[in-house]
């Protein structure tokens, strides 16, 4: 097929892809490099960065104590309510569903720096104090919604006569869910349980006006630091992320074997 | 990512915008007085206007025009760099496209801060362009800290806003109406230009209007790569409410922001629906 694409096209695509990795491949090498003013390319290969990054109370806390907690109670909640709500969306018909269905997706189309300053309005009208709670809470608006797409996508490719095969067999409609649908919906759920982690995990926009001195989370604490213009530990803390990020879109491309779900 | 879908159908995305129960909240206390004197107390009785007409102050004037104009900036040099990209990853082969769509999902993915600060690495006083320029007997140039570089970050992060809608929009286009126009004696150019961009334009559409309306809330980039003398919208919200604490004046802005893309969600309304017609008299 890419026979037919002329070849003017092919190095201005790797030029594009080129600006596209820059930042990310400059980051990579930053945080094996000695040179503590981000020298590019490294002149060396050191891993001191990493052991500067494993000894930093801050950097520690917001990693494993706030980020990757966070990412994985918002992707555990968030992928229970958005299959509860795709289930609901795509099995009944009542009055009002067209709107609810609008309703979930509402917080992919607001500009998250709004709804990152219109929670902080909320919470300070309910004198509720920034904690771990509150990011999570506020994390899950923004993660649900991919929950309820790609199961939504998972339930519309299902034969419904499967489930009602299960229950005229004299299954439960809880058995009937959880022994038929629910191993068929497995890859839906996965990607959709995956994908709300990440949102979580790099969410900044929502986390610069959510996180409290308590619970600030990764990416709140390297903007703070490229404030202060800290040292490549923070290419280290990013390091880390991009590989974790790195490997979870490589298992959704394995579990759609070819497509992600855009 | 999901929004492209959404926004193929601008009328739910429009009915979506206007039940949103945050934005209610905000909506509420952009039209009450400032509250400089008491920021516990949001919510007083008399209501005013007058956040709202500030915003036709010369210093809110021009933070609006500038963040509208880097919008458009960005959102054109995303469209000329990504409907190649586009194009290539529409007609590729299965195993090159699941390639291109892992370099191109994976860095959406990364935290917006961390693509930044790998901006900041090239682009700084001592970065790496500024080394070469040295380096090959030149003077260092000023990148950092200036309107291009917020636009060159802009366009890396949101770039993958433009091509994903634009590359559903040309896989739906059939090859064969390709071979066609070149079997008539049009050239590759010309049968892009009067095949493929007229039939896909409703990706175009919502690839710009997502890639316009993220640009314009943008607050990680301008605030790390810009100018403080140079701001967006999106710092001046968060200065307002975190800073400042003139939370009506900031609700005010964060609405007018919203109307501006339900503006422009009006707009690509009207064209989708003429692009829908056109499609259906081919």
């Amino acid at each position: 097929m890419s026979g037919r694409t002329p070849w003017p096209l092919l190095p201005f695509v790797a030029v594009v892809y080129l600006g596209l990795l820059a930042p990310l491949v400059v980051v990579i090498a930053v945080s094996f490099g000695p040179s503590a003013a981000f020298a590019f390319p490294p002149t060396g290969l050191t891993l001191r960065w990493f052991e500067a990054f494993f000894n930093s109370k801050p950097f520690v806390t917001s990693f494993f104590r706030v980020s990757l907690v966070v990412g994985l109670l918002a992707a555990v909640l968030a992928t229970t309510l958005g299959t509860a709500a795709a289930i609901g969306l795509v099995r009944f018909r009542f009055t009002g569903r067209e709107a609810f269905e609008t309703f979930f997706l509402m917080p992919l189309l607001v500009p998250e720096i709004l709804v990152g300053a219109a929670l902080y309005l909320f919470y300070a009208r309910l004198a509720i104090h920034a904690s771990v709670l509150t990011l999570l809470w506020s994390h899950l608006i923004i993660c649900t919604p991919y929950v309820i797409r790609s199961v939504t996508a998972g339930l519309v490719g299902m034969d419904p006569r499967l489930e009602e095969a299960a229950k005229s067999l004299g299954a439960t409609p809880l058995q009937a869910f959880f022994k038929v649908t629910f191993p068929l919906l497995r890859s839906s759920l996965l990607s959709g349980a995956i994908f709300a982690f990440i949102i979580s995990f790099s969410d900044i926009n929502l986390a610069l006006f959510l996180s409290g001195p308590e619970s600030t989370s990764l990416p709140v604490h390297l903007f703070s630091q490229i404030q202060w213009e800290g040292d490549p530990t923070i290419a280290a803390a990013s390091s880390l992320q991009i590989v974790i990020i790195g490997a979870l879109i490589l298992l959704v491309q394995r579990i759609f074997r070819l497509r992600l779900m855009v | 990512m999901g929004a492209a879908a959404a926004l193929g159908d601008p009328r739910r995305a429009l009915c979506a915008l206007s039940v949103g129960a945050a934005d209610r909240a905000v909506c509420q206390c952009g039209a009450v007085q400032c509250p400089r004197l008491s920021p516990t107390k949001v919510v007083l009785p008399e209501l005013t206007f007058a956040n709202y007409l500030k915003i036709f102050d010369p210093y809110y004037a021009r933070l609006f025009g500038r963040t509208l104009r880097l919008g458009l900036v960005t959102t054109a040099i995303c469209a000329v760099l990504g409907y190649p990209l586009a194009y290539f990853l529409a007609r590729a082969r299965p195993r090159v496209l699941a390639l291109g769509l892992f370099l191109l999902i994976m860095p959406l993915m990364v935290s917006t801060v961390i693509r930044v600060f790998g901006w900041i690495v090239i682009l700084g006083r001592k970065g790496m362009v500024n080394q070469a320029l040295v380096a090959v007997g030149l003077e260092p140039v000023k990148l950092l800290y200036t309107e291009t570089a917020v636009v060159i970050g802009l366009v890396n992060i949101f770039m993958p806003f433009m091509v994903l809608p634009l590359m559903a929009s040309i896989e739906r286009i059939p090859p064969s109406l390709e071979e066609a126009a070149q079997n008539l004696g049009a050239s590759w150019p010309q049968m892009f230009l009067r095949t493929i961009m007229p039939l896909s334009l409703p990706g175009l559409i919502s690839g710009c209007l997502l890639v316009y309306s993220v640009s314009i809330s943008a607050f990680v980039t301008p605030a790390l790569m810009g100018s403080p003398r140079e701001r967006m919208v999106g710092q001046q919200i968060y200065d307002e409410v975190l800073v400042s604490f003139n939370w009506p004046s900031a609700a005010s802005l964060a609405i007018t922001l919203v109307l501006f893309t339900l503006l422009l969600l009006f707009a690509a309304l009207r064209v989708t629906r003429r692009a829908g017609r056109l499609e259906i008299r081919q």
